[in-house]
């Protein structure tokens, strides 16, 4: 009975600690570059595969796809960066991941090149983000680790897949301008 | 046990964990009404339920705590933890009666009935007689022991209280009189201790006409006014009802009489005067035997009773005819008691287990029929072919099992314009229509807000004061109107008045000024009726408590919207404004086309294909076809959702019908029918026009179901832009 109690406020706490800094991440590899996810975002790592595309959507929005009987919606992260599309290829993957938006929890598709690996990166290892350089929107990152020397892109998972912002944006694609039959 | 039984001691049950949930929470906050009616009405209840079920020592118990809950209720004793205590061990003590009912038993063993007279003890001795004192008689239990029934051989009966019987006539609602209103008068000259309605002349539904009373009470009437000003209470309605009124202490021949001069059986009657506490029922054995040896003290709840009829028969005060009649009559109502009875009330989250579990079962079935389908066994496709036939009637049962009439909801507005025409000063009628359309439970839960809304602001913006009416040359009486119909695979509910009309200047100048529009800005009428949808928008030159302050409509569309509705307005100056809301039948499935372009595969609502035809190579360049000499335009599903690649050699178009337009969708391909598990798409494709959901098909990968409402709407709004910006580059 202790040790359930134990293990109970155990968990809380670092789930209390993960709210500053998660000390996990998971990392990846997307046109090139690593980024990182903080682990307690990531819900599970699927295959790429059956993509139902949407029409007349933003091209960083891949698409739907079934998970286990829920849909899904996919998010292509190097478009979402403002590059290209991303080519799909054998070790391309989804990472699903579980963000909190207006109406409760959600989830989401990512689409990445590879997945690495689990890393722990000490708080004392992350930097602020560079004001420009990036090649990615600033608010995008949370903040700069620093693994073997290398910097991994730690990802501001609330406004990456901000679910607000990208419906805005879903909802421009889809439009095509003509708001006048709303 | 018959059926009635069962219901009475499962609902009693009910009540009865009700009654202690709301003691409890009336301890906490003695001074709250709403509690204290509400174990009010549990207690009454179950007492009105036991009378039906002809349960004595439930009806004599639950009588004195009822008592008690009246003089609590009319401020004449004050509650205190004591009483909440003996409250709740009487509601311990009716749930034992309850299973001495519920075995069969006609009466309760020794000990139980000496808990249970202990009880009654404690509650007559703290808390019904003292006090004020004076009243207490009116409130006599029909069959307490220690009720001195002996006083009541002579002739007069118990009760201090006047006994007023009143059946309106058919024409009383029709003369703008509510019968309501003089009750309510009633009351102002006394009290009314306790109040039957006869509702025994409502015909059947169908029969029933809405603008027709029915009604009729028995009142018993605390009250030291004479006769003539309680006949005056009801001067307005003379001609209209039939009024009887016996004073306190009439003899007993006078209830007697009374009985065969209304228009109900006797025998009924009968009942309704002991529970209306006019007499009790010693009182009316009493008399229906006085020419027989005198009654025994407690003769009322021991010996075997004699039924009511036969002792009028034998009093010569019904003939056996009238007896037969009675008991037929008394039969049918046991007869659609027994109806309802067939109802089980289940919680809602375990028949939405069950829809969401048979959608699973639609999707895994349509996969197993894939499968068998691509191994080309025949007896297998047979085999999966009829598993699909039981779960496609699985689906539609499980379905019904959450349509609801929407009558009910509609109902509930009787009420509410009644109040809020008053409130407003304005001669309102409701006509309901299509009370018997059914659709969602959930649904119907969602649209009762949104409905609330529009016929508010129906009421307070829409209709015109009576003057103002009356000079416009209308009726002085506005209408209000609640409809409701199915259209291709929708239902429609509507709310229209007969008031003023939108007025489209006002709106557009409220618009200029909320900065929705710019001044000058062309907009078509629909355009501007559909504003007054938006966020802050508000015409009412006064803010009432009604409406007005402008967050009524926005939330009412975005409601709507939630459902995968649409409302829509229209409106003739001067004549009033129509809100139309279109809804999905449900929520959870439909049946689907499935349609492929391209790899893709859509899914269009069967509901709204009416057919499908080739498109012939000739109509290449135009976007419309010739459907048996009529016009029919089409979308190019393929360039609409710009897919890359030839079309093939061979096209099909879906015709499709929504809200009387006809249109057609040209697509690749025609994969027939598919039951369609309409699962969410997300806030992200919220907005997305055209696509209404998605769908897993068999073979795990996800559809898109087509909006065909919004599609045709997209492309009308494309073409009308096109035909106005030409030089635009698109």
């Amino acid at each position: 009975m202790n040790q359930v109690v134990a293990n109970g406020t155990r968990q809380v706490s670092t789930s209390k600690g993960a709210d500053d800094s998660p000390t996990q991440y998971l990392t990846f590899s997307l046109g090139g570059e690593v980024f990182a996810l903080g682990i307690l975002n990531v819900k599970e790592i699927i295959e790429f595969g059956n993509v139902t595309e949407i029409p007349m959507m933003p091209v960083f929005i891949r698409g739907v796809i079934n998970l286990r009987g829920a849909v899904v919606p996919v998010i292509d992260l190097s478009a979402r960066f403002g590059g290209n599309a991303s080519a799909v290829s054998r070790r391309t993957c989804i990472v699903i991941v579980e963000i909190d938006s207006e109406d409760g929890k959600q989830d989401l598709g990512v689409i990445v090149d590879a997945v690495n690996e689990v890393l722990e990166i000490p708080r004392a290892e992350i930097e602020p983000p560079p004001s420009f350089g990036a090649k990615i929107r600033a608010d995008f990152i949370q903040g700069m680790g620093k693994v073997d020397g290398r910097f991994v892109i730690i990802l501001n998972v609330e406004r990456v897949l901000s679910t607000a912002e990208i419906a805005m944006l879903a909802r421009m694609g889809g439009d095509d301008g003509n708001t006048a039959t709303e | 046990m018959d059926e009635i039984t069962t219901v009475f001691v499962t609902e009693s049950r009910e009540q009865l964990a009700a009654l202690e949930d709301a003691l409890l929470q009336l301890e906490g906050s003695p001074e709250d009404n709403d509690i204290l009616n509400a174990v009010f009405r549990s207690a009454h209840t179950i007492k009105g339920g036991a009378g039906v079920v002809e349960c004595n020592f439930i009806v004599s118990f639950t009588h004195v705590v009822e008592n008690v809950l009246d003089r609590l209720r009319n401020g004449e004793i004050k509650l205190n933890g004591d009483l909440v205590a003996l409250l709740l061990a009487c509601s311990d003590h009716i749930g034992n009666l309850l299973d001495v009912l519920a075995a069969g038993t006609p009466a309760p063993d020794a000990d139980l009935a000496a808990e249970g007279s202990a009880l009654l003890n404690r509650l007559q001795r703290d808390w019904l007689e003292k006090g004020s004192g004076g009243d207490a008689p009116s409130s006599t239990p029909p069959s307490a022991r220690d009720e001195p029934l002996h006083s009541s051989g002579g002739g007069e009966v118990e009760t201090d209280c006047w006994h007023i019987s009143l059946r309106f006539g058919p024409d009383v609602l029709r003369n703008g009189m509510d019968p309501l209103a003089f009750l309510r008068y009633l009351t102002s000259i006394g009290r009314i201790v306790l109040l039957e309605t006869i509702a025994d002349s409502m015909p059947n539904a169908d029969e029933m006409n809405a603008e027709s009373c029915y009604l009729g009470f028995e009142i018993s009437f605390a009250s030291t006014a004479d006769k003539a000003s309680i006949e005056r209470v009801f001067d307005f309605v003379r001609d209209d009802c039939t009024l009887h009124i016996l004073p306190p202490h009439s003899k007993l021949s006078d209830y007697v009489a009374l009985m065969s001069q209304l228009p109900e059986d006797p025998m009924r009657l009968g009942e309704i005067l002991v529970r209306v506490g006019a007499l009790t029922q010693a009182e009316l054995d009493d008399g229906l035997r006085k020419q027989q040896a005198p009654p025994e003290n407690d003769s009322a709840d021991s010996a075997p009773q004699m039924p009511l009829g036969e002792i009028l028969v034998e009093q010569k005060v019904v003939s056996p005819e009238l007896v037969d009649a009675a008991i037929i009559k008394q039969k049918q109502v046991n007869d659609k008691r027994a109806a309802e009875a067939r109802l089980i009330r289940i919680p809602a989250d375990k028949l939405d287990k069950l829809i969401d579990l048979v959608g699973e079962l639609v999707i895994a079935g349509a996969s197993v029929n894939l499968l068998a389908t691509n191994t080309g066994i025949g007896e297998l496709i047979e085999a999966t072919s009829l598993t699909g036939r039981l779960v496609e009637s699985i689906r539609d049962a499980a379905l019904q099992l959450r349509m609801v009439q929407i009558g009910e909801t509609f109902n509930r507005f009787t009420r509410v314009v009644r109040d809020v025409s008053r409130e407003l000063g304005k001669d309102i009628e409701l006509s309901i229509s299509g009370g018997d359309t059914e659709l969602d439970k959930s649904m119907v839960e969602k649209i009762g807000d949104p409905l609330m809304h529009l016929v508010r602001n129906a009421m307070d913006h829409g209709i015109e004061a009576p003057d103002v009416r009356v000079a416009n040359g209308k009726p002085a009486r506005g209408r209000l109107e609640l409809n409701a119909f199915h259209d291709s695979g929708s239902i429609i509910i509507e709310v229209a008045d007969d008031g003023g009309g939108l007025n489209r200047d006002r709106i557009m100048a409220k618009a200029v000024e909320r900065g929705l529009i710019q001044p000058g800005q062309v907009l078509t009428d629909a355009e501007i009726y559909n504003l007054i949808f938006e966020a802050g928008f508000s015409t009412a030159e006064q803010v009432s408590n009604l409406s007005g302050r402008g967050v009524g409509m926005d939330v009412v569309r975005r409601n709507i919207q939630s459902l995968r509705g649409t409302v829509e307005v229209s409106s003739t100056v001067g004549q009033g404004s129509r809100f139309a809301i279109r809804l999905p039948l449900t929520l959870a499935i439909i049946d689907g086309f499935l349609v492929g372009v391209g790899r893709s595969a859509y899914v269009i609502p069967l509901d709204s294909v009416v057919e499908c035809i080739e498109l012939t190579r000739d109509s290449n360049g135009r976007d419309y076809i010739n459907l048996r000499g009529e016009v029919l335009p089409f979308v190019r599903l393929r360039e609409l959702f710009e897919f890359r690649g030839e079309a093939p050699a061979r096209q099909n178009v879906v015709v499709v019908q929504y809200a009387g337009l006809k249109a057609g969708i040209v697509v690749d391909s025609l994969m027939g029918e598919f039951q369609t598990v309409i699962k969410p798409l997300g806030t992200i494709f919220h907005h997305v026009k055209g696509i209404g959901g998605s769908t897993i098909l068999g073979s795990g990968e996800v559809a898109l179901i087509l909006d065909v409402q919004a599609l045709i709407q997209r492309c009308t709004a494309h073409e009308t832009q096109r035909a106005e910006q030409p030089a635009s580059i698109r």
